[in-house]
């Protein structure tokens, strides 16, 4: 009845949208319950553990307390664009999911058809997740503005300004990725590094360097949390928000958050490669000690390096305090943009010299 | 020496300090407990709300109707009411009130109390004491001598 062209074309697709956003959803909901359990044990605290089984519950709690809020919009605000600015905040930051590729290994028979683990192999997947990274701002922009209220507005401009300057050193740093493996496309970069024999971030420690920094500056977490320093600026941008648009700012945080691990691991930590992937004595690590089921896949190494990736940004918030403004100025214009351009210009030439 | 100096600005040397403490804390135990499901052990001296207390061997009214430590109260929260005893000297109390809303904690009370070597009024280890209207912060006699009752919390 339903032809083999609308499976393939349609419900496929449509079903790797939802898995994805599913499991995303699950990961952020549980990634506020880590940073808590994280920075408790960091600072020798007992972490949430009331709702259910050492806190495993709470962020279902959480989410249902944000449910129920009373959902308020300001009377002077613009009502409109403020419920709007949620919801583009949101939107590419998961968009943003569509060009990661959790696994390899070519694709799964499910039903007798072939599914990929991952949405899109986009050619030119890096520049569409740069694009898509940068329409994050609007959202905050959008949101500070139609709150009409001061702290909002502060908190808006300073993230205008704090995302447009790490916008370029973002840029920047993952060009040398793009040198050495030759294409944008995140699949392409990951078999690159499997033929490279090594993963990108030796060649590429400034590039990875620069580029972690500038991603916890674009994401708005600490050290970086300028935009909703609570210190003086009550929240930020979504001070005047309750209910479920606050989730909605926080599930885009926490997303983007996610998808920034996700590109570290796949341009600089050889995304769903094992350790050593041409070296076929530890191919155990993939199949299993008789070498043939596949016992740890390409997910289950994509999802541990992303978590590492994770962890170290639980690990800055743990440690260091927020950057003065003037700070995170200078850091920008005055370190990160100067190493990103020279890790270009000196990776440009090394590859130049090896392609002779 | 410059060299030093340089080479620790460009490693981030201090920066990587600060990482390690924090990875190194997280190995170990903690220090706050669940609260109402456990409490902390206070240290002997201690000052907790003031109450009443018998000789604990003869279980006898220790307070002997002195009034010094209702007229040491800065707050003056102690009011004691008492008559002479109807068999030989001495008085004996018909009422002692603590208005825990007024009491700051001082411990001032204790000090005169002339009862020894056990002093009839002392500062408790009790401090949970949260209520809902100010009536219950004026505490009778028998609920100073017993304290309040403990409520367990369970899960």
């Amino acid at each position: 009845m339903i032809s083999d062209n609308i499976i393939r074309n349609f419900i496929i697709p449509l079903t790797q949208v939802l898995v994805i956003l599913g499991v995303a959803s699950g990961a952020v909901a549980y990634m506020t319950l880590v940073e808590r359990k994280i920075l408790a044990f960091m600072q020798l605290r007992l972490s949430p553990r009331r709702v259910g089984p050492h806190g495993l519950l709470q962020p279902i709690a959480d989410g249902i307390k944000l449910l129920l809020k009373e959902d308020i919009t300001p009377d002077k605000a613009d009502r409109i664009l403020f419920t709007l600015a949620p919801i583009v905040t949101v939107i590419p930051a998961f968009t943003a999911l569509a060009v990661i590729p959790f696994s390899g290994g070519g694709t799964f028979q499910i039903f007798g058809y072939q599914v990929t683990p991952w949405i899109a192999d986009v050619n030119v997947g890096l520049v569409f997740l740069l694009a898509i990274s940068s329409l994050g701002i609007y959202g905050i922009m959008l949101g500070g503005w139609a709150s009409n209220s001061k702290y909002p507005m502060l908190g808006a401009l300073r993230s205008a300004a704090q995302m447009v300057s790490y916008e370029v050193p973002f840029g920047f740093s993952i060009i040398g990725v793009m040198m050495l493996s030759g294409t944008a496309s995140m699949v392409g970069i990951v078999e690159a590094q499997r033929e490279a024999h090594v993963w990108y971030f030796l060649p590429q420690i400034f590039g990875l360097f620069v580029f972690f920094v500038s991603g916890v500056a674009e994401t708005n977490r600490l050290p970086f949390d300028l935009p909703e320093a609570e210190a003086e600026l009550v929240a930020g941008f979504h001070t005047e928000y309750t209910g479920m648009k606050f989730a909605l700012y926080m599930l885009a945080e926490y997303t983007s958050m996610i998808v920034v691990a996700s590109i570290v691991t796949t341009l600089f930590f050889g995304g769903w490669l094992r350790p050593f992937p041409n070296v076929e004595a530890l191919g155990f690590l993939n199949l299993g000690l008789d070498r043939i089921h596949p016992v740890l896949p390409g997910y289950f190494w994509f999802l541990l390096k992303t978590f590492l990736v994770l962890f170290v940004y639980l690990w800055l918030r743990g440690t260091f305090p927020r950057y003065r403004y003037d700070q995170l100025m200078r850091l920008g214009w005055y370190w990160m943009i100067p190493l990103s351009i020279m890790n270009v210009i000196v990776t440009g030439g090394v590859v130049l010299l090896l392609r002779r | 020496m410059k060299i030093q100096a340089f080479l620790q600005k460009v490693l981030l040397l201090e920066l990587w300090q600060g990482m390690w403490v924090t990875l190194k804390n997280q190995f170990r135990p903690h220090i706050t407990v669940e609260y109402p499901k456990e409490t902390v052990e206070f240290p002997p001296r201690f000052r907790g709300v003031p109450r009443l207390r018998k000789d604990p061997q003869t279980g006898e009214e220790l307070c002997v109707s002195c009034l010094l430590c209702e007229a040491i109260c800065p707050t003056e929260c102690i009011s004691i009411v008492s008559e002479k005893r109807p068999d030989g000297k001495g008085k004996q109390l018909i009422s002692f009130t603590i208005n825990y809303e007024r009491c700051c904690f001082c411990g001032l009370c204790v000090d005169p109390c002339p009862t020894k070597p056990i002093t009839a009024i002392y500062m408790s280890h009790d401090y949970e004491f949260a209520g809902f209207d100010r009536d219950s912060y004026v505490t009778a006699r028998e609920e100073l001598v017993d304290g309040k009752p403990v409520k367990i919390y369970t899960s």
